[in-house]
């Protein structure tokens, strides 16, 4: 049950008394146990007295949150009172109100409870209910989000609309909710070639190389032996499992995340909305108003753009980070298209970018060489303090250079900027292919940034400023007449006043 | 559209900071780089045994602070220019690099104005106009502080009658 408009305030679901105790001993397990121990080893008298305090704390700080925190609607606003001792009232225009974000934690679903979140478009600034049990956590997310939705209503221009009551009553039927994208198991292929995961790999590795120190056999004697006996038969065969090994844990890794991370994803279009629903344990349900959407960003990182996948995210305005992740790594066709019905025309995504010509090239060659180049002075440096062999630091510089020349193609070849008639397409990364398109209404400022070296051949970085995502929008290494066709075309009138024609 | 005759070409803007930006760029960029210097030269002379090349790169860097301190406020005074236009707010920065900054006064959410200690023994203000997002704050440096008083007031005028949230 939710409360609706003009009732009085509501406490959150009773279930929150279990929950916050849980919690509330599983943070304090390890002083209580710690005081136990410390008390019985110096008295056992004392332990009738300090046994019902230790479990009676958890269970009374837990219920404060309970017994403290209301929240309640009215006709305009929802508001949340809470505190003991400092009372605080967060209120939210119901207008205002941009995302309903649910999450439950494993310990939230086995009570049958969801942590609601109103973002209401200013960043950080969130309402936080936790929690109401699922049912009216759906239901409260519902009623918000549908009221937005029948905003307009209101307004007089539509209430001659034929289909539309006289007196508003009852509610205008909303259109069902249109399935954008769902989980494919088959997808579960493109997991190991995401590298996101590799981090917690690595941390895994560090834990066990600390753990590897202390066993017994690792010391210097078995060292030597074994590097003699790998050195005289199995250099290979080692190298082999090892690396065999390294590959399987890494896939199982990646497809165990996969799974625990995507389970149950789907991506639906409701209310003029955006909802997004996935996990396995922690279930997350995130929902962005579409009218904040200012554009996409399609990642198609190396090694998955080797199997054809990509990444899709949305950028956004008044969302806590801005840019949403919304599809797992899945073919790159199922990417542009969800892409496409996000933004609602599959141009930009599509079209073939400007390339930005030899002078960009040079530029992005450079970038990358002189990176290399420093590398190589630093290593014949040390090579010269630690007197190791020049061929050495010959082999690694013209590896260095090697490198960077692809890299620098590479990041040539991704770069790009295009104009449709409502977005804006920049073509970024080095070795990511990443395709960013913004709606040029999104725009608010240009900035023209060049360098000493982009200005003695003529080109320049633009940046479109917005609210979006990572507010910025980067067209790199673009000729300065160019981007300032660009910029007038794309934000038409507003450089008008600025830009004359040199003949 | 402007790209009809020829290549479109983005026109400086229309007016220059205050002439006393000069000193003021050369006394705060003395200062810094006096402290540099001293620093780099008590460290050399303090300790014993430096070898003879860091004596020329402290001499480099003394050079290169005469070069930074007579050069840079002469070259930053003819690249800095600015304009608030009905609609747009434009601006021209930087002495190696440069940047120019445009921004629709219709997106304009805070208009805030600063004046240093040392800006004010000058008689200087500096504007900085923020949009809605972090990449775009544009901040005219070194104004005549009656301008700037002036450019204010009129820039909140128009933010004032401008409607929506700016996003």
């Amino acid at each position: 049950m939710i409360p609706v408009p003009g009732d009085g305030w509501v406490r959150l679901s009773p279930r929150k008394l279990l929950l916050d105790p849980v919690k509330a001993i599983g943070q304090a397990l390890v002083p209580v146990v710690v005081a136990l121990v410390g008390v019985s080893q110096s008295d056992m008298r004392w332990w009738p007295y300090f046994l019902p305090l230790a479990i009676l704390a958890p269970l009374a700080l837990g219920a404060i949150p309970w017994l403290t925190t209301h929240y309640r609607l009215t006709e305009a606003q929802i508001q949340v009172r809470s505190g003991l001792l400092n009372k605080t009232t967060s209120t939210a225009p119901l207008d205002r109100v941009r995302s309903v974000d649910l999450e439950a934690s494993l310990l939230h679903r086995v009570l049958g409870l969801q942590k609601v979140q109103v973002g209401t478009g200013v960043d950080d600034d969130r309402i936080t209910l936790d929690a109401l049990a699922a049912a009216d956590a759906q239901a409260l997310r519902t009623t918000l989000l549908r009221r937005r939705a029948t905003q307009p209503a209101g307004d007089p221009a539509l209430a001659t609309h034929p289909s539309e009551p006289l007196d508003g009553l009852p509610p205008t039927p909303q259109p069902a909710p249109v399935l954008l994208a769902r989980i494919d198991w088959s997808w579960l292929r493109f997991a190991p070639f995401s590298l996101s995961r590799l981090v917690i790999l690595a941390g895994a590795l560090g834990v066990f190389s600390q753990f590897a120190d202390n066993l017994p056999i690792w010391n210097e004697e078995t060292a030597t032996s074994v590097w003699h006996w790998v050195n005289r038969f199995a250099v290979v065969a080692v190298v082999a499992v090892l690396s065999l090994g390294a590959l399987v844990s890494w896939v199982v890794v990646a497809v165990g995340g996969y799974v625990v991370q995507w389970w149950n994803f789907l991506l639906v279009r409701e209310h003029g909305s955006l909802h997004l629903t996935h996990g396995l344990f922690t279930t997350r349900s995130i929902t962005v108003e579409e009218a904040k959407v200012r554009g996409v960003r399609l990642t198609e990182p190396a090694l998955l753009r080797v199997v054809g996948g990509a990444e899709l995210a949305t950028l956004a305005t008044g969302v806590e980070d801005g840019v949403t992740q919304v599809l797992p790594p899945c073919p790159r066709d199922v990417a542009v298209g969800v892409g496409g019905a996000v933004l609602e025309s599959s141009g930009p995504l599509t079209f073939p970018l400007v390339e930005h010509g030899p002078r960009a090239r040079r530029r992005a060659w450079f970038r990358q060489l002189r990176g290399a180049l420093v590398m190589a002075v630093v290593a014949a440096v040390a090579a010269w303090w630690f007197d190791v062999s020049w061929a050495w630091v010959a082999a690694l510089a013209v590896a260095l250079l090697v490198v960077a020349a692809l890299v620098g193609e590479a990041a040539y070849r991704h770069l790009g900027h295009t104009l449709t008639d409502r977005h804006l397409v920049a073509g970024s990364g080095e070795l990511a292919r990443v395709r960013t398109v913004l709606e040029t209404d999104g725009i608010i400022g240009w900035v023209f940034a060049q360098s000493w070296w982009q200005r003695r051949i003529g080109l320049t970085d633009l940046v479109a400023t917005t609210a979006a995502g990572d507010e910025r929008v980067l067209v790199r290494d673009v000729r300065l007449d160019v981007a300032v066709a660009l910029a007038d075309r794309a934000t038409p009138g507003l450089l008008t006043p600025f830009v004359e024609a040199a003949s | 559209m402007s790209d009809s005759g020829g290549t479109p070409v983005l026109r400086a803007p229309g007016h220059q900071v205050s002439p006393r930006a000069i000193p003021f760029w050369t006394v705060s960029a003395l200062v810094g780089d006096a402290l540099l210097v001293i620093a780099a030269t008590l460290a050399y002379v303090l300790v014993p045994d430096a070898p003879g090349w860091v004596g020329l790169v402290v001499l480099l860097l003394g050079v290169l602070a005469v070069v930074h301190v007579l050069v840079m406020p002469r070259i930053r005074f003819r690249v800095h220019r600015w304009e608030v236009s009905d609609t747009a707010v434009h601006t021209r920065e930087g002495w190696i690099g440069r940047q120019s900054r445009i921004a629709p006064i219709s997106r304009v959410q805070t208009v805030d104005s600063r004046q240093g200690a040392l800006m004010r023994l000058f008689g200087l203000a500096s504007i900085t106009v923020t949009t809605a997002s972090a990449a775009g704050p544009i901040t005219i440096d070194c104004l005549d502080a009656e301008v700037a008083r002036e450019v204010v007031a009129r820039l909140t005028a128009i933010t004032a009658v401008t409607e929506g949230d700016a996003t």
